[in-house]
């Protein structure tokens, strides 16, 4: 698998605010690329570099080794399905997924043929006459994303698609999404604010802030171990706590030394994070070694239990199996000790972008 | 406890009867002079004194005796006068929807200072009194050294036009969004091509709307005209003026309810364009 596009320190200024300040990313031959980010990130901005819809200030964009930073929208190729959509209202479901084709010079004989295909791909082979205005939401998504695969794009691009859709569609759209872009194997772009979907759909995460990359890689990975706390706080419901160096080369936490070490030097203000599901609790705080706290709210959420411990410093978030025999006469108000799961915890400085 | 009544009729209840008092007297003032050369282009008396005494289709006959009659009585005859009238018209109408569909274009996805300031010029001949337009039109026509032809009744009706096309045609254009336009270019459509495909398909209602409006404002204009018409470029209402500035001539009144009528079907015409389903015909 070789590298498909190439994005090579693109900035982007829109007069003094910089909304992408030197970004570099490769993007693998076939593979899922999710960007994410909380809106103003910039994500938005670099798809729309790639499409060309909009020029970079600076950089350059290769794709497969050829510079397109200067190549017209509608000479890159590229498939891309919209935020709104935007299917032509005026047309026809078959007429909206023909239109690329016809543009390319296609008897009308190969674009109904390809059109019949399409819509057989995306299961719904019934309504090619039908207008656009007479489809459900996540039939006009599907049509959308036949329209842009239709033309066989050299990248896929998808600016939130089914930000719109309600959860349970989007669920099932978001399945089927990624069964597409691996049958059809073409190199593909999400943009995205929701970690979940990003998680679910990428190959590779790239998640942003302010204008930044600030980590990239598998989803599993970053998942696990969060390069700084705007990552760990974005993909989940992590608990951030502040924690600091001691002497001792060890991580402290609320002033107690933890097995954590660090090579940071004493006093260097820390984070902590770690997961809701990867804390434990124990009810006998005089025998246990962790920081202790005073159970503030309990919520069971069905299959789990969501449990906030107030400590000194900062209130944890703990999640349990609804199961779970400690959960059976927990009160609010009880002291609890908090144990960690080594394994998921991860410590960062407080200053790491 | 008692309500205050937050409406009239809630507290008194005149209010409804003083609706439809006022409601009648401005469909009296709107309707009344229509129907008065209605009744009246059916008179059978010689001269126009209302009411008639008696009705026929006289006049209406007379109306047909002066499109047939080569009779040139000084001024221009009245299918010279209609046929200007309606190039003139058809004209204005086709070069207004060709000019405003670019410009609605450019201003709504321009930048929005300059899409006020624009709006605010090309509104200005709507506030501009006619008699002055006139005036000025007629100036830089008589400055000018060649000869203008029609084209001296066509320009001024354009600017006269403009305001309303453009319009129609704008608030067509702000209803279409940028992505709609992105994923026709994404398809491969140039810009030009994404334009033609789907920005003006889906501007088609400001646009029918601005060609009937600009058809029946300039076959209705009277002012500017009156300062620019020639024995040789002159307009129906000019004609008809010139006709009963006299002595009142009934065919004119016939002639008139042809109007009225052209004028009611592009009305309707434009009413179930933009209204759609709501339409009130």
């Amino acid at each position: 698998m070789g590298i498909d596009l190439s994005i090579a320190s693109v900035s982007k200024k829109f007069g003094q605010f910089e909304a992408l300040k030197g970004i570099d990313l490769d993007i693998e031959k076939g593979s899922f690329v999710c960007l994410l980010g909380p809106s103003g990130c910039g994500k938005t901005t670099l798809l729309r570099i790639i499409a060309g819809f909009e020029k970079a200030s600076a950089g350059q964009l290769l794709l497969g080794g050829n510079d397109i930073s200067r190549l017209p929208p509608h000479k890159r190729d590229f498939g891309m399905v919209f935020q709104s959509l935007a299917l032509f209202p005026h047309m026809s479901v078959a007429e909206n997924i023909a239109y690329g084709l016809k543009l390319r010079g296609l008897s009308k004989l190969k674009r109904d043929d390809r059109v019949a295909e399409l819509l057989e791909v995306i299961s719904l082979p019934a309504i090619a006459d039908r207008p656009v205005s007479a489809l459900s939401g996540g039939q006009r998504q599907r049509v959308a994303i036949a329209r842009a695969l239709a033309v066989q794009p050299r990248l896929f691009l998808l600016d939130e698609p089914l930000s719109a859709l309600d959860a349970q569609l989007r669920d099932a759209m978001q399945i089927e999404l990624r069964q597409l872009q691996q049958q059809f194997g073409v190199t593909t772009i999400l943009v995205t604010h929701d970690q979940t979907e990003a998680m679910m759909l990428a190959d590779k995460l790239v998640v942003m802030k302010e204008g930044e990359i600030c980590q990239q890689g598998a989803p599993q990975d970053i998942y696990r171990q969060p390069a700084n706390a705007f990552t760990a706080e974005f993909l989940g419901a992590s608990n951030i706590l502040d924690a600091s160096a001691s002497d001792q080369g060890q991580v402290q936490l609320s002033g107690v030394d933890t097995v954590f070490r660090t090579d940071a030097p004493a006093g260097t203000a820390l984070k902590l994070s770690v997961r809701a599901e990867s804390v434990v609790l124990d009810r006998a705080p005089h025998l246990s070694s962790g920081p202790l706290g005073e159970v503030e709210f309990i919520r069971n959420l069905g299959a789990s239990t969501e449990i906030l411990v107030r400590t000194g410093v900062s209130t944890v978030r703990v999640r349990l199996p609804s199961r779970d025999s400690i959960l059976q006469d927990l009160r609010v108000g009880e002291q609890v000790a908090l144990q960690f799961d080594a394994e998921s915890c991860v410590v960062f400085r407080a200053d790491a972008a | 406890m008692s309500r205050v009544g937050l409406m009239p009729e809630e507290g008194g209840g005149s209010y409804k009867l003083l609706v439809c008092l006022l409601a009648g007297i401005g469909i009296i003032i709107a309707a009344a002079p229509m129907a008065i050369i209605v009744i009246m282009s059916f008179s059978a008396a010689e001269t126009s004194s209302f009411p008639p005494s008696e009705f026929s289709l006289r006049w209406y006959e007379t109306a047909l005796t002066l499109f047939s009659s080569d009779e040139s009585s000084g001024s221009q005859a009245v299918g010279a006068a209609l046929s200007s009238s309606l190039l003139v018209g058809l004209v204005v109408m086709v070069l207004s929807v060709a000019a405003c569909i670019p410009l609605a274009y450019a201003l709504v996805r321009g930048q929005r200072r300059l899409r006020q300031s624009m709006e605010l010029l090309f509104t200005l001949p709507l506030v501009f009194p006619l008699v002055m337009l006139g005036i000025a039109f007629l100036l830089i026509a008589e400055s000018l050294r060649w000869e203008l032809g029609i084209w001296r009744l066509i320009i001024p009706h354009l600017a006269l036009v403009m305001p309303f096309v453009l319009r129609n045609c704008m608030s067509a254009m702000q209803s279409i969004s940028r992505e709609t336009e992105e994923a026709a270019i994404s398809l491969g459509a140039s810009p030009l091509r994404a334009g033609l495909d789907i920005v003006v398909p889906l501007m088609k209602p400001g646009i029918l709307a601005g060609l009937i409006f600009a058809f029946i404002i300039s076959f209705n204009e009277f002012t500017i005209t009156f300062f620019m018409y020639t024995i040789d470029q002159s307009t129906l209402p000019i004609w008809m003026y010139s006709r009963t500035v006299s002595s009142l001539d009934p065919s004119t009144l016939a002639l008139s309810v042809f109007i009225i009528l052209i004028d009611l079907v592009m009305i309707i015409a434009i009413d179930k364009i933009i209204a759609g389903r709501s339409s009130l015909f």
